[in-house]
C-alpha cells in the first residue's frame, strides 16, 4: 500500500482527502504546517506528498524546494487555488500540478501516474 | 633766376605747364601749397632751380636741400606706415569676419572648415596648405585630423581660379568646403595626417616642442634642423613651414601646420604673427566647438537615463497596482475556493457512498452542480484579474504555437480532433505576455461553444504581416452563427451559462489590453476563423 503525505493547513481539506484517498486504496499521513510535515517526513518514508502552496503564513513553495533537496526520488504534487501557478516557474519542481477542486478525479489520477512512474523507475534501477 | 618761368612759384598753372601732374590731379593746378608738397620737390625744373641757387652760392641753397631730403625722409616714413595700417585695417576686418563665423557655429567640422579656410584663402592668410592636428587628451596624443590645400601645381590652379571666378566671403567659401571637399579633402591627405600623430611622451618632437612651449615656430631648412625628425620634413616636402600651437585657456587644443607647398613664398615674421592672433579665436571656437559635442552625448545620455527612470516608476507603479491586484485576488481564491472545494469535495463523497435509492441524492447532486458551476465563475473572475496586467516580451510564435498544442493534446485527441500547425517562414519575434497567448490559444482551441459538428479538424498558420506576425486559427467542426459568435466576445453578457460563456470574452479582452488584435470570424458551414495579429514591436498600449 502506499503511503501519501497531505500537507494543508484547512483541516476540512485535509480530512477530505483522507476520506477520498483512503478509499483508493492509500495509506494517507496528514500535516497542517510545514514543520509538521518535515518532522513527519523524518519519522516515516512515503511514496509522495499532496502539498498545498499556500499555508497559513508560510509558502508551499518553500516546503516543496526542501522536498526535492532532501527526498529527490519522493514526487510532489501541488494543489493551489490558483491556475496560473501552473506557468510559475518556481513551481516547475513539482512532478504534478493540481488546481483545487471539489472534484478530485484530476488529483487521484495524477497521484496514480506519479505511483506508477516511480514504481517504474525502482524496477528499472533492480 | 627768371621767376617767371618757374611754375612751382606760380599760383595756378596750366596743365602743359606741369608734365608731373596727370589726369585726375587738376586740383593740383590751382593750389600752388599742395603742388609744391606733392609734385614740386622730385620736379627736374624745381630742383634744376635749387641748382641755380647752389650756383649763386644763395645761403638758403643747402638750407632748402636739407629741408627737402628730411621731407622725402618723412614722406617715404608715412607711406610705409599707411600701407602697414591698410594691411592691419584689411587684417583686422578678417579676424572680425572670422570671429563672427566662428562664434555663429559650435559645430566642430564646421569650425574646422571655417579655420583652415581662412589660412588657405587668398583673402585670409593665402598659405598654399594647412593641415590641422588635435589632442586627444584620453591617448595622450597630437593626432592628424584635417589637411586642406592644393598637392600640385595643376590642382592649385584649377583651385585657386575656381575661388577667383566665385569671389565668395569666408563664410560661404568655409560652407562650399565643409558641404562639398571636406570628405574629399580628408581622404586625399589620408595618408599624410595617419603618419602626422606624435604621442605627447616624445617630449624631443618638434610638434610636441611647439605644442608645449604654446608658441609658434617658423621651421626653416627643415630637412637639416637638429629638432625635425626627417621623415616629417620628407612627408610634408616642404624646406620651410610654420607650426602654430592651438591653445585655449592655457589648455592644449591642437596644432596647426601652414606652408606654402606651391608657390613657395617665404613665410615672414608678419605672417607668423597674424597667424599666433588668428589661433586664439580657433583654439577657443574649436575647444567650444569639442565640449559642445561632448555636452550633447551627455545630454542625450541624461535624457535616456531620464527616460528610463520614468519607465522604472511607471514600472514600478504598475507593480504595485499588480500586487495589489494579486493580494485581493488571492485572498479571493483562498477565501473562496477553499470552502467550495470542501462543501462540493464532501457532496461528491456523500453522493459516492449513498446508496441508489437515497430520496436525498437530488439534494446532493444539486450541490455537486452547484459547485462546479460557482468552481469555473471563480476560475473565470481569478483569469480576468490576471489578464489585467499584462508582462510582455518579445518571444518565438513558433514555441508559443507548439506548446498550447503539446498541452491541450491529450484533450483534443479525446475530442477525436486532429490539429495541424503551418508555421510561416522567418517569423518575427512578437512581443507579448506568454503566458496570457498561452492561455487564449487554449481556449479557442478547446472551447465550449456548442454545435460541433462532423469535420474535427483545427488548422493553425502563421505569417509576416506589415503590422506584426498574423496567427490563424481555422476551427472547421463549430456551427455557430456570426451574431452568437460576437455575444460570445462580450464579457459577462452570457449570465445564463458563466461558466462556459467568459473564455472567448476574456481571451479577446486579454489580448486588447496587450494591443493584440483579435477578430473570430464564423461560417455556418466552415466553421470559425479566428485571426489574431501578433505585434512584433515594443509600443506602449493603454
Amino acid at each position: 500500500m502506499s503511503r501519501l503525505l497531505v500537507v494543508d493547513d484547512e483541516a476540512n481539506i485535509r480530512l477530505l482527502y483522507a476520506e477520498e484517498l483512503k478509499d483508493e486504496g492509500y495509506e494517507v499521513v496528514t500535516a497542517a504546517s510545514s514543520a509538521e510535515a518535515t518532522e513527519k517526513l523524518q519519522k516515516g518514508v512515503f511514496d509522495l506528498a499532496v502539498l498545498d502552496i499556500k499555508l497559513k503564513n508560510e509558502s508551499g513553495i518553500d516546503l516543496l524546494q526542501k522536498l526535492v533537496k532532501e527526498r529527490h526520488d519522493m514526487p510532489v504534487i501541488l494543489c493551489s487555488a490558483f491556475s496560473c501557478y501552473k506557468d510559475d516557474f518556481s513551481a516547475w519542481l513539482a512532478d504534478g500540478y493540481v488546481v483545487k477542486s471539489g472534484d478530485l478525479t484530476e488529483l487521484k489520477q495524477e497521484i496514480a501516474r506519479l505511483l506508477a512512474k516511480k514504481m517504474q523507475k525502482e524496477k528499472t534501477k533492480l | 633766376m627768371d621767376q617767371e618761368c618757374c611754375c612751382w612759384n606760380k599760383d595756378g598753372i596750366r596743365q602743359a605747364d606741369c608734365p608731373e601732374i596727370g589726369a585726375g590731379e587738376e586740383e593740383l593746378l590751382v593750389s600752388k601749397r599742395q603742388r609744391n608738397l606733392d609734385k614740386c620737390c622730385e620736379c627736374p625744373r624745381f630742383l634744376n632751380d635749387l641748382k641755380q641757387l647752389h650756383d649763386d652760392a644763395n645761403p638758403l641753397a643747402p638750407v632748402l636741400t636739407s629741408f627737402l631730403e628730411e621731407y622725402r625722409r618723412q614722406k617715404t616714413q608715412i607711406q610705409s606706415l599707411v600701407s602697414f595700417l591698410d594691411i592691419k585695417t584689411l587684417e583686422i576686418r578678417f579676424l572680425h569676419e572670422l570671429g563672427s563665423v566662428l562664434q555663429s557655429s559650435v559645430d566642430l567640422d564646421e569650425v574646422l572648415s571655417v579655420a583652415l579656410t581662412a589660412i588657405t584663402s587668398g583673402k585670409g592668410f593665402g598659405m598654399n596648405r594647412a593641415f590641422l592636428l588635435l589632442c586627444d587628451r584620453e591617448a595622450g596624443m597630437l593626432k592628424g585630423y584635417l589637411g586642406l590645400g592644393p598637392r600640385n601645381m595643376e590642382e592649385a590652379s584649377r583651385v585657386w581660379n575656381e575661388i577667383l571666378q566665385n569671389d565668395m566671403d569666408l563664410q560661404s567659401l568655409a560652407q562650399n568646403f565643409q558641404h562639398n571637399k571636406l570628405s574629399s579633402e580628408r581622404e586625399k591627405f589620408h595618408d599624410i595626417l595617419e603618419q602626422l600623430t606624435v604621442p605627447y611622451s616624445n617630449t624631443e618632437h618638434i610638434l610636441i616642442k611647439a605644442l608645449e612651449g604654446k608658441r609658434p615656430i617658423m621651421v626653416e631648412r627643415a630637412y637639416e634642423h637638429p629638432d625635425v625628425p626627417p621623415e616629417l620634413a620628407r612627408l610634408l616636402g616642404v624646406d620651410t613651414f610654420l607650426l602654430m600651437p592651438l591653445i585655449s585657456r592655457n589648455r592644449r587644443v591642437g596644432m596647426i601646420i601652414a606652408d606654402n607647398c606651391i608657390t613657395h613664398r617665404t613665410i615672414t615674421e608678419e605672417d607668423m604673427h597674424s597667424l599666433e592672433t588668428f589661433g586664439f579665436p580657433v583654439a577657443f571656437a574649436i575647444e567650444r566647438a569639442s565640449l559642445y559635442d561632448k555636452l550633447q552625448v551627455e545630454l542625450k545620455r541624461v535624457t535616456e537615463a531620464g527616460k528610463k527612470l520614468k519607465e522604472q516608476q511607471e514600472l514600478i507603479v504598475r507593480m504595485e497596482n499588480m500586487a495589489l491586484v494579486g493580494r485581493i485576488t488571492s485572498s479571493i481564491a483562498h477565501s473562496v475556493r477553499n470552502p467550495l472545494m470542501i462543501i462540493g469535495g464532501f457532496a461528491r463523497s456523500m453522493l459516492k457512498n449513498s446508496p441508489a435509492s437515497d430520496p436525498k441524492r437530488t439534494f446532493m447532486e444539486s450541490i455537486v452542480d452547484e459547485t462546479r458551476q460557482l468552481e469555473g465563475v471563480l476560475d473565470e473572475i481569478l483569469n480576468y484579474s490576471d489578464s489585467l496586467y499584462p508582462t510582455r516580451d518579445f518571444w518565438d510564435v513558433n514555441q508559443l504555437v507548439e506548446t498550447v498544442l503539446r498541452d491541450t493534446a491529450d484533450n483534443l485527441t479525446s475530442l477525436g480532433y486532429a490539429t495541424t500547425y503551418v508555421p510561416g517562414y522567418h517569423l518575427s519575434p512578437v512581443y507579448i505576455d506568454f503566458k496570457q497567448l498561452s492561455y487564449c490559444l487554449r481556449t479557442v482551441l478547446q472551447n465550449d461553444i456548442a454545435g460541433i459538428g462532423t469535420d474535427r479538424s483545427i488548422v493553425i498558420n502563421s505569417e509576416n504581416c506589415a503590422d506584426g506576425v498574423i496567427l490563424k486559427v481555422e476551427d472547421h467542426s463549430r456551427d455557430i452563427s456570426q451574431a452568437e459568435l460576437d455575444h460570445l466576445l462580450v464579457p459577462f453578457s452570457e449570465t445564463r451559462d458563466l461558466g462556459a460563456g467568459l473564455g472567448l470574452a476574456l481571451c479577446k479582452t486579454m489580448l486588447e489590453k496587450q494591443g493584440v488584435l483579435f477578430v473570430a470570424q464564423s461560417d455556418t458551414h466552415d466553421g470559425i476563423r479566428y485571426t489574431i495579429t501578433l505585434p512584433t514591436r515594443k509600443e506602449e498600449h493603454s
